[in-house]
């Protein structure tokens, strides 16, 4: 039994600091008859008025191990053994001399002062250990929620040192304001179940009126649970329930201020989160608005841009009157189809970053042979590369890796059109591709301008443009893709930058398991070539 | 090949995308027949008796397969498919549901009319040639034996089998799972890493930068190609 449980109550006499049992009763009976064996043995050396001094020993010991009740049992018994066994005549309950009575009389007041006094020294030292004990358990709850950053946590924590210092089982109701129902937020044991409908109904009143309820209560007393409001600043934001485990269990006034201490606390923990939260909602906020004006510009301006030559284009050729040269004229139609071309990667990107954004990008993976994903690249935007000079190095027998196909194509895309962007046109990119460990490793590498320290990590941030870049147009959402999409397959993306070996973006793709191919010998060995 | 007024039915719900294509077929002497939604398209195919189906998969009365499978009830008319970069799996639903080949929007012009003589050739003729070329690439059928430059190549039997059927396709996309059953039989139709190995290994004997192929293309997410040069 947790000692804690049976603190003072309001009412002390029926709840005594210190649960006695038969037990102190008993070790009184044995202390006394202890006594009377070594008064008897002192009989020849001391006066009988000494011997009865002996017999508040026993006394002041059942009444610091005891208390009240196997106090008073050990002076009346000692007076009787005294009686019985010392005054003559021994052996009988006859005083022969009245004077011994007078004796009997002042051993019990001295007996009974002595461990009353001794009783109250004892419940006072109890007490104060005890408050000492919860001072260090809300000291050593505030520690720990106290820096917590997960609501769960703090929860978790302050139902647990609820349910430690109560025999009981412990839950705390979280009210979700915008829908006013109360949730399970966390408990103690974990697997406890929520409470009733009826009992919802208290946790709601308690929720209103933000006043203690349930049991022994003035309000639905007759709660199998106590229920306490946790709040800050007249507003609740949970119910504390908690049901003990005994019957006949109760809270007393001081586990109550406990409680409402721990409540407290954690009401104090859980604003600061939600505050904390509100702060991080409204960084987020700002931070997406900003996004928002960078894709309305970006969409603007990528679309526009194109728009606009394929709008000029076409109606300079549709003019009345136009007489161009066949040669202008292909110039003409080579723009339109360029702007075309371009709108068309735009809008596959800003798709795919929608796509990466909104969570709902499923990877179809399937066993990529990262040759086949670089000559698909190459062959989508060969009119963008047709005057550069490629060198692609990537050995035969690199192993399979398990990929998005169409999705590795836009990154491959994307980083090819940006090594020929940011490059000097005769400037020659490098792909290749090589096994480190378990992952596969593929870098594409340009002449380009140097991208400066601090830059290099941002580049893959979206809309991120470094200074140098500019005055070239690009919606600085490519390379924030291929990350989303690099991250997507477990792989990690990024850029080495040099004065000697230019700018060296390098992603890496686990590789798995490599398949095996079903033996089909019998039916190769029909082939003969 | 020469479109000597071979009739194309067109199905496509936008009517831009109708009316650019009626001009621009009309102008290489197709006679076009239009249609905006799955119903119109199959009474269209009943009536027109069309050569070619081109048909748009993203319907707003019928799902496509559905379309290709009703027309495929009672017509082997080639169908091209019309579809959109995000829709894989629809077109592969669609080319296994007996379409016969698909082009991705936007397309360009000289693409678009490839496949439709690539289509109408396969429609035309149903007996193999003992010898398939394609530039300086030959595949003899009768004898097993296969050519770059006049050089012999040396194939293991699956190299030989993939390479020969997609030969025999040319100029079609060919899905994995339709390679995987023709070579490995229909248990392995799903395990298309099979595949990527031996593209890999034919591209290394045949292709002359195996990174930039220019023989078997990969169609992302589909199949393969074997390209025609016509």
């Amino acid at each position: 039994m947790n000692e804690t449980f049976n603190k003072k109550n309001s009412i002390p006499a029926k709840t005594p600091l210190i649960r006695v049992s038969y037990k102190h009763y008993a070790w009184s009976f044995l202390t006394v008859v202890a006594t009377t064996v070594i008064g008897r043995l002192l009989v020849p050396l001391f006066d009988l008025v000494n011997i009865a001094l002996i017999f508040l020993l026993p006394v002041l010991i059942s009444a610091v191990f005891g208390g009240r009740g196997p106090s008073l049992f050990s002076s009346i018994l000692g007076v009787l053994c005294f009686d019985f066994f010392f005054v003559p005549p021994v052996l009988s309950f006859t005083v022969s001399d009245p004077s011994h009575v007078f004796v009997f009389l002042v051993f019990l007041l001295v007996s009974l002062v002595t461990g009353t006094l001794a009783t109250k020294l004892r419940n006072e030292l109890e007490r104060t250990r005890q408050r000492e004990k919860r001072t260090l358990a809300l000291y050593a709850l505030s520690r720990e929620i106290v820096a917590e950053t997960d609501l769960q946590q703090v929860l978790g924590k302050t139902v647990k040192t609820v349910a430690d210092s109560i025999d009981g089982k412990t839950m705390i109701l979280l009210h979700d304001r915008e829908a006013d129902v109360l949730y399970e937020g966390a408990a103690e044991p974990s697997d406890s179940t929520l409470p009733d409908e009826k009992e919802l109904a208290v946790a709601h009143w308690v929720l209103e009126h933000g006043q203690p309820a349930g049991r022994g209560t003035e309000t639905i007393g007759e709660a199998r649970a106590f229920f306490f409001p946790i709040k800050a600043e007249e507003c609740t934001m949970a119910v504390l329930v908690i049901q003990p485990n005994k019957e006949e269990g109760m809270i007393n006034s001081e586990q109550q201020q406990l409680i409402e201490a721990y409540t407290n606390l954690a009401a104090v923990a859980i604003i600061r989160l939600q505050l904390a939260r509100e702060a991080e909602q409204a960084k987020w906020l700002a931070e997406s608005e900003k996004l928002h004006t960078a894709l309305l510009n970006s969409i603007s301006h990528d679309l526009r841009t194109p728009l606009a030559t394929i709008t000029g284009a076409v109606t300079s050729l549709l003019a009345e009157g136009s007489s161009y040269r066949q040669e202008t004229r292909g110039v003409l139609l080579q723009t339109i189809k360029d702007g075309a071309q371009r709108m068309n990667r735009f809008i596959t990107n800003l798709l795919d970053m929608t796509r990466l954004e909104s969570g709902i990008l499923k990877l179809n993976q399937e066993w990529c042979d990262i040759q086949d994903v670089v000559g698909v690249a190459l062959r989508e935007i060969q009119e963008i590369l047709q005057e550069r000079h490629l060198q692609i190095e990537i050995p035969p027998g690199l192993p399979l890796v398990k990929a998005d196909f169409a999705l590795m194509e836009h990154v491959m895309i994307n980083l090819l059109e940006n090594a020929a962007k940011y490059s000097p046109p005769d400037g020659s990119i490098t792909i290749s591709a090589r096994c480190r460990h378990n992952a596969l490793l593929v870098t594409i590498a340009d002449l380009g301008a140097v991208i400066p320290e601090p830059d290099r990590g941002r580049v893959f941030d979206k809309f991120y443009r470094s200074e140098s870049s500019k005055r070239l147009s690009g919606t600085g959402l490519g390379l924030s893709i291929c990350k989303g999409i690099i991250d997507a397959h477990g792989g990690q993306i990024w850029v080495e930058s040099s004065y000697e070996n230019g700018n060296k973006f390098t992603f890496s793709l686990p590789i798995p398991e490599q398949p095996v191919e079903p033996s089909n010998t019998e039916q190769r060995a029909n082939h003969v070539i | 090949m020469s479109s000597d007024g071979a009739r194309i039915l067109v199905v496509d719900d936008e009517k831009q995308i109708r009316r650019m294509l009626k001009a621009a077929l009309d102008g290489y002497g197709y006679d076009i027949a239009e249609a905006s939604s799955g119903h119109e398209g199959l009474n269209q195919a009943a009536i027109f008796h069309p050569d070619l189906i081109i048909l748009d998969l993203g319907l707003p009365d019928l799902d496509g397969t559905e379309v290709i499978q009703r027309l495929r009830e009672w017509t082997q008319t080639p169908i091209i498919i019309l579809s959109v970069r995000e829709q894989e799996s629809d077109k592969i639903k669609a080319l296994d549901a007996g379409a016969d080949d698909y082009i991705t929007k936007p397309f360009s012009m000289g693409e678009l009319l490839a496949r439709i003589r690539v289509a109408m050739r396969h429609a035309a003729k149903a007996d193999d040639e003992p010898i398939l070329s394609f530039g300086e690439l030959s595949v003899d059928l009768a004898h097993r034996n296969v050519t770059i430059k006049g050089e012999d190549v040396k194939l293991t039997p699956t190299e030989y089998e993939v390479l020969k059927y997609l030969a025999q396709q040319a100029g079609r996309v060919v899905t994995h799972r339709q390679l995987l059953r023709a070579i490995w039989g229909s248990n392995y139709q799903e395990e298309s890493q099979y595949l990527r190995v031996y593209i890999g290994q034919l591209r290394r004997k045949i292709e002359a930068d195996p990174s930039q192929p220019t023989y078997i293309i990969t169609e992302p997410g589909v199949g393969y190609r074997l390209i025609t040069r016509d």
